[in-house]
């Protein structure tokens, strides 16, 4: 309130002011008073938070870096507000635990995005094979939980789709027909196609590609308005200007918002612990990219930000045993990406949706 | 001149057993494979190097060791030893070579890695028989004009050549094969082209394929995204077999392969039947 600010200023001013209470401190007398009630207050607070330092000192003292670190982690910012030096500090901080934790040196990378570059990707739907080597390279760089034993404990980002091929046959021209006087619905000379509710992600024949069989890899799409950044509620996940949306992993409350809203199944909760086993782990991390991942939060396909925010293609693209996968900057010319959308047939999943995904499917 | 005194051992070693010395390809042959890996048994450690197979089954493959701790040059998938992912793109690689087209490219930022290295028989074509000056081949006996003509050694050295399906009975083994040089490939123009740069010979028929491949839209590159960064391109036979390119029992494009292991099954899903019913019944 301004008028308590200049307890001094005058009748003319105090008129003014609509409030039909007179501020505490305009009394000399009062304010004595409220003064000593506020200096027991802050002593009794300053206390409180000297033993929560004291605590805290302690805590750092001890060699167990995993309690120093989520001392402060719970007392970090969002990342898009941190400082440059508060970056710096988490990184350290992380470095630190994440080492301790898998017996290795691990690095946390904090690289911003580069200048002119917006990252494209681009899958030719006709040459996949469905082999699922991408899904597993995505495992095997981007630190999931991979446990076997409970349910939720294996999390992949990519998810392979089998969708029938369907046709039409002879012996069923005389199918959909009714009996008698019926009301005729249409025939039913086919065998429909990719109508198998989600699909298959399950399959698993002695070898791919089935004769009878297309597929299709979903993850992520990145898209250019994503829903899942819109619905986040504690606003950390977001769009990183080239391109990928993260999440600051630190700020997920798990409410699953996100997975609700995205409506290509992209993304994962940590249901348990991760399972991440020292000697499987990838030391090469990204703040908000593949370091390891705590319980309750969600995580999905970045691609790859450790990487390709040094200039290497993500790591679904360089295992795709048929090069259906592309990757590329949309803002250069003479990127694989941009020459796909300049030459092929380019479609993006669900358009309808007006998402507008940074993910092509093309065919020749 | 170790390597082809190494061959001529296993050609002599197996005797009459032409037919199963050279196959097309060194993976089937444990005795080649051992020679690959003799050079870095010396420096390996004693237990059995994990190799694995990059795009195809018995094309370009890789040896799993350590760049540096905890940091392989490459993971292998433990279910169909595929390379899944790589430390090092770069591994084995050479400079491509003169492409045209890709002249803009900074100098040592096209790679391949090269495919002479896999081929079994390749050292033994031009000094074994196809050498020209052995004195059943003196003078060389080499085919008067282009027609066809079935060569039974051929046919046992390289068993797809018994349904040879590219082309469809339009081309023959010297569309693409150098007549006196039988360890190059040719071009339009009759010269020598490597088995390192096998799309200056695909591109002759393939024009639409090579337009694409150069440009990074067919086929495979890894390592540097960006148009001008420094890439291994995976050239075109290190995925196309051009002796079978009707396979049997592939029904398109790439050869069948045994896919990774599908995903984990939610909480209380026994199996993943419901997946194959059909919403309408047909």
């Amino acid at each position: 309130m301004a008028i308590s600010e200049t307890p001094s200023a005058g009748p003319a001013k105090e008129t003014l002011s609509a409030c039909p209470v007179q501020p505490a401190s305009a009394d000399p007398s009062n304010a004595v008073v409220k003064t000593t009630r506020r200096d027991f207050l802050k002593a009794g607070g300053m206390l409180s938070m000297s033993s929560l330092m004291g605590t805290a000192a302690l805590m750092t003292q001890s060699d167990d870096a995993h309690a120093a670190v989520e001392w402060a982690e719970h007392f970090q910012k969002n990342y898009r507000l941190m400082t440059a030096e508060e970056k710096a500090e988490a990184k350290a901080r992380l470095e630190r635990r994440y080492s301790a934790e898998y017996g290795k040196q691990v690095s946390v990378d904090t690289t911003d995005a580069q200048p002119g570059v917006l990252m494209g990707y681009a899958l030719n739907i006709r040459k996949c094979i469905g082999c699922r080597r991408c899904v597993h390279a995505c495992v095997a760089e981007n630190n999931q939980s991979r446990g076997k034993e409970r349910a939720g404990e294996k999390i992949e980002w990519i998810q392979v789709l089998r969708m029938e091929r369907g046709k039409f046959e002879q012996e069923k021209m005389n199918h959909g027909y009714p009996e008698g006087l019926g009301i005729q619905v249409g025939g039913n000379a086919y065998t429909p196609a990719g109508l198998v509710l989600e699909g298959q992600y399950h399959y698993n024949p002695e070898k791919v590609p089935e004769a009878d069989a297309t597929y299709m890899p979903i993850a992520c799409m990145q898209c250019e308005k994503p829903p899942c950044v819109k619905v986040c509620p504690v606003r950390t996940t977001y769009r990183e200007p080239d391109g990928p949306v993260v999440i600051d992993y630190n700020w997920c409350i798990g409410c699953r918002m996100c997975m609700g809203a995205c409506p290509y199944w992209a993304r994962r909760l940590n249901v348990t612990n991760p399972v991440l086993p020292k000697e499987e782990m990838n030391p090469v991390t990204h703040y908000l990219g593949n370091r390891p991942r705590m319980r309750g939060v969600v995580e999905k396909c970045h691609w790859c930000l450790q990487r390709t925010r040094h200039g290497r293609y993500p790591a679904c693209v360089e295992v795709c045993p048929v090069g259906a996968r592309k990757f590329g900057n949309l803002l250069d010319p003479e990127s694989e990406v941009s020459k796909i959308l300049q030459r092929k047939n380019v479609f993006r999943l669900k358009a309808e949706l007006n998402t507008f995904p940074k993910f092509f499917y093309f065919y020749d | 001149m170790k390597k082809i005194a190494i061959y001529a051992t296993i050609l002599a070693l197996s005797g009459g057993g032409l037919y199963s010395v050279v196959a097309a390809e060194k993976t089937a042959e444990p005795a080649a494979a051992a020679a690959t890996t003799a050079t870095e048994a010396a420096t390996a450690a004693p237990t059995e190097p994990l190799v694995c197979f990059e795009s195809r089954k018995g094309a370009s493959e890789i040896t799993q060791q350590d760049i540096k701790p905890g940091w392989p040059n490459v993971k292998c998938s433990p279910t169909t030893g595929a390379a899944l992912w790589y430390g090092d793109p770069f591994e084995g690689t050479v400079p491509m070579g003169k492409m045209p087209g890709l002249e803009n490219l900074p100098e040592g930022h096209a790679l391949v890695k090269p495919r002479s290295e896999k081929l079994a028989i390749l050292p033994m074509c031009g000094t074994a028989c196809h050498n020209g000056v052995g004195p059943q081949f003196n003078p060389p006996t080499l085919p008067k004009d282009k027609k066809p003509t079935a060569i039974p050694t051929m046919e046992g050295l390289v068993p797809d050549l018994a349904n040879f399906q590219h082309g469809r009975g339009r081309i023959w083994c010297l569309d693409c094969h150098h007549t006196t040089q039988r360890n190059k490939l040719v071009d339009n123009f009759g010269d020598p082209v490597s088995f390192d740069q096998p799309q200056l010979l695909c591109g002759k028929c393939h024009g639409d394929k090579l337009r694409d491949w150069r440009d990074g839209i067919h086929g495979k590159r890894i390592g540097e995204f960006a148009s001008n960064g420094k890439k291994r391109w995976f050239t075109c036979t290190e995925c196309h077999n051009p002796h079978n390119v009707q396979d049997g029992v592939r029904n398109r494009g790439f050869i069948q392969l045994q896919p990774e292991p599908s995903p984990q099954l939610p909480r209380g899903m026994a199996n993943a039947d419901h997946e194959k019913v059909h919403p309408i019944p047909h």
